[in-house]
């Protein structure tokens, strides 16, 4: 990075945790440090929303997605326009009428305390582990090709966050993610732009994209219906609904940003605006990918993007064998970019040779496979824990390669603006559900709001330490990792059918719906464990079973209840 | 609508800035899915 791209990401850095802790000096109160006085236009909590979904990994994961997998993880994201439209009916106007600080207090007067304790649990529990995942996550990447020292990326991103969090609360959360939105989406077009500038001169952007297609990147739908496929329309239109039901109706992460509403009406808007326009971005984010995946049929591309297992095997004893294979990558790259224009000369001129330029593609394709298959065996040889996917590296290692000095810097800026923009709500979220339903209803129920805001402020300290010492930690717990990455489905199913009792089934009370719900969650860690179903049905199951056990259960007490009476 | 036990009841329902009513807000959104899956789709076939 260049003095320049240093100076606009070091600023972009200064200015959000400065603006931060001005807009948010005015909280006196728990409304206004939680919920920044109930007053944010619809504008302000949309962007909040987005901002607090999309994390860093967002923007540097999805894109190498598309480059190894192709576009169909869109279909991930077709449920939630349907979420949007439920939550707008039912939720927000609910958890404004009884005027609650948490998704979870609501869960008292519908049920009973320990319904809501167990909901609260499962929260601080699953957010306060993905909270360290997700500073961890974006800071070993960067720290990888960018030599960083992993340690202080964590810290930076960790304690820039945290004061301007614990310091503002809601109101700071919610103006920083506004701008921090605004900031990502620029530095996205920015990079799109460059792509698709850096193209061959004789290929355009509908060149690329044909490539891209012919090479099996741009399959945004599967029609197919499989338990076992991760993304396909199916599992993208119920398990992605119930999922985002979940995240966005009792995720205090989420709730929080919409009870910060100045009205129902602005609530909603803002979750109708975030339906409408979460489906496109996210094409936009995946269409970069195969954009990237296209740039590289005309450009070589490393043998493999991560480039710290790159540095341990040429540190190795296998670093001849490795050297070897780099050779032949340069030499079947240089094969295939050729491939790759004949293909397009081919295309223009009719099908004619189309389908012979095909062949050769796929024949030399396949060859670079292979070549990708024995490096990896390789990385695995010489150290068996080693990263086996690089997909997390594609993106940025376009942007460090080829954007020009600035740019990187506000690509880099737009990283990790989504870094705290995320980690930021679930800060704020964790200590809203650690005061509301913990503190202030268990332990000290009479203190003054000044006292209370005191130690809300102290509580997201004590989170946001917690997510940074679990950041500095998570390098030593290898797969342990990829347990917590799929944490939200493990429980948000649970959560969800607890949230749908209360709701909708006015006969189960809490009794019933506590032992539903850990039935429910057995019934979720026995998929997990002991099936290959795709972890988005996770939701469904969770949150079927545990209603259906509920209203099971509520039944046999009801009828042992009239027994006993008439005994 | 969800059942509740407890709370003042709701203000009067504000309707929305834009749209005249929240069904016809809700339509557009659901229609813009729809829409969005059938562009989706076409895209998919068209690239394959």
């Amino acid at each position: 990075m260049t003095n320049l791209d240093w100076a606009i990401l070091v600023g972009t850095l200064v200015a959000i945790v400065v603006y931060g802790v001005w807009k948010g000096r005015k909280a006196r109160d728990l409304e206004g440090y939680l919920l920044a006085g109930r007053g944010n236009r619809w504008y302000t909590v949309a962007l909040s929303i987005m901002a607090t979904q999309a994390s860093a990994i967002t923007f540097l994961s999805t894109p190498g997605q598309a480059y190894s997998d192709g576009m169909r993880f869109i279909q991930f994201y077709l449920g939630l326009p349907l979420a949007m439209v439920v939550l707008s009916i039912t939720a927000v106007p609910l958890y404004r009428r009884l005027r609650v600080y948490t998704a979870y207090e609501y869960l008292e007067g519908r049920f009973d305390l320990k319904t809501r304790s167990l909901a609260a649990l499962l929260f601080l529990i699953q957010r306060g582990l993905a909270c360290g995942l997700t500073i961890y996550a974006p800071a070993i990447i960067l720290s990888t090709l960018m030599g960083w020292d992993l340690r202080r990326t964590i810290l930076v991103i960790g304690v820039a966050v945290v004061i301007y969090t614990a310091s503002g609360g809601t109101r700071a959360v919610n103006h920083t993610n506004f701008h921090q939105m605004l900031i990502i989406l620029v530095g996205m077009v920015a990079a799109f732009i460059v792509l698709v500038v850096k193209l061959p001169d004789q290929v355009g952007m509908g060149d690329a994209a044909w490539v891209a297609g012919k090479m099996g990147k741009l399959n945004a739908i599967d029609l197919s219906f499989d338990l076992q496929n991760r993304y396909n329309l199916w599992s993208g239109l119920l398990g992605g609904f119930f999922l985002a039901l979940s995240y966005f109706g009792t995720d205090q992460s989420q709730v929080q940003r919409y009870l910060s509403g100045q009205s129902v009406a602005q609530s909603r808007l803002a979750l109708l605006f975030n339906g409408m326009v979460k489906v496109p971005m996210q094409f936009f984010i995946l269409f970069i990918g195969a954009m990237v995946f296209a740039f590289y049929q005309f450009t070589a591309p490393p043998l493999f993007f991560n480039t710290e297992e790159v540095r341990k095997i040429e540190q190795s004893r296998y670093a001849d064998e490795y050297r070897r294979l780099e050779a032949e990558h340069r030499k079947v790259s240089t094969e295939k970019q050729q491939a790759v224009r004949e293909l397009v000369e081919a295309r223009r001129g009719g099908e004619q040779g189309l389908e012979r330029a095909e062949r050769r593609l796929e024949l030399i394709d396949g060859r670079a496979a292979s070549l990708r298959e024995e490096a990896v065996s390789l990385f695995v040889a010489n150290d068996p824990g080693a990263a086996r996917t690089d997909t997390n590296y594609v993106f940025l290692t376009f942007v460090v390669s080829y954007l020009p000095a600035g740019l990187i810097g506000l690509v880099m800026a737009a990283i990790f603006s989504a870094a705290m923009s995320s980690t930021a709500s679930e800060l704020n979220a964790l200590a809203s559900t650690t005061i509301v339903d913990v503190y202030k209803r268990m332990i000290h129920r009479e203190g003054s709001e000044l006292h209370m805001v005191l130690i809300s402020k102290l509580t997201t300290v004590f989170w946001g330490a917690f997510a940074i010492g679990f950041a500095m930690y998570a390098n030593r717990l290898g797969s342990l990792i990829e347990a917590v990455n799929i944490l939200g489905s493990l429980f948000y199913g649970t959560i969800l059918g607890i949230f749908l009792l209360a709701f909708y089934v006015r006969r189960v009370g809490g009794t019933a719906a506590f032992a539903g719900a850990l039935i429910g969650e057995a019934a979720v860690i026995w998929c997990f464990r002991s099936t290959e179903i795709s972890f988005l049905w996770y939701n469904v199951v969770g949150c079927l079973v545990t209603m259906g056990a509920a209203l099971i259960i509520e039944t046999a007490i009801g009828r042992r209840g009239s027994a006993e009476s008439q005994a | 609508m969800p059942t509740t036990d407890a709370g003042p009841p709701l203000e009067p329902e504000e309707p929305p800035p834009i749209g005249g009513s929240w069904r016809r807000l809700y339509s557009v959104v659901l229609i813009a899915l729809a829409v969005e899956v059938v562009i989706l789709y076409w895209f998919t076939r068209a690239f394959s």
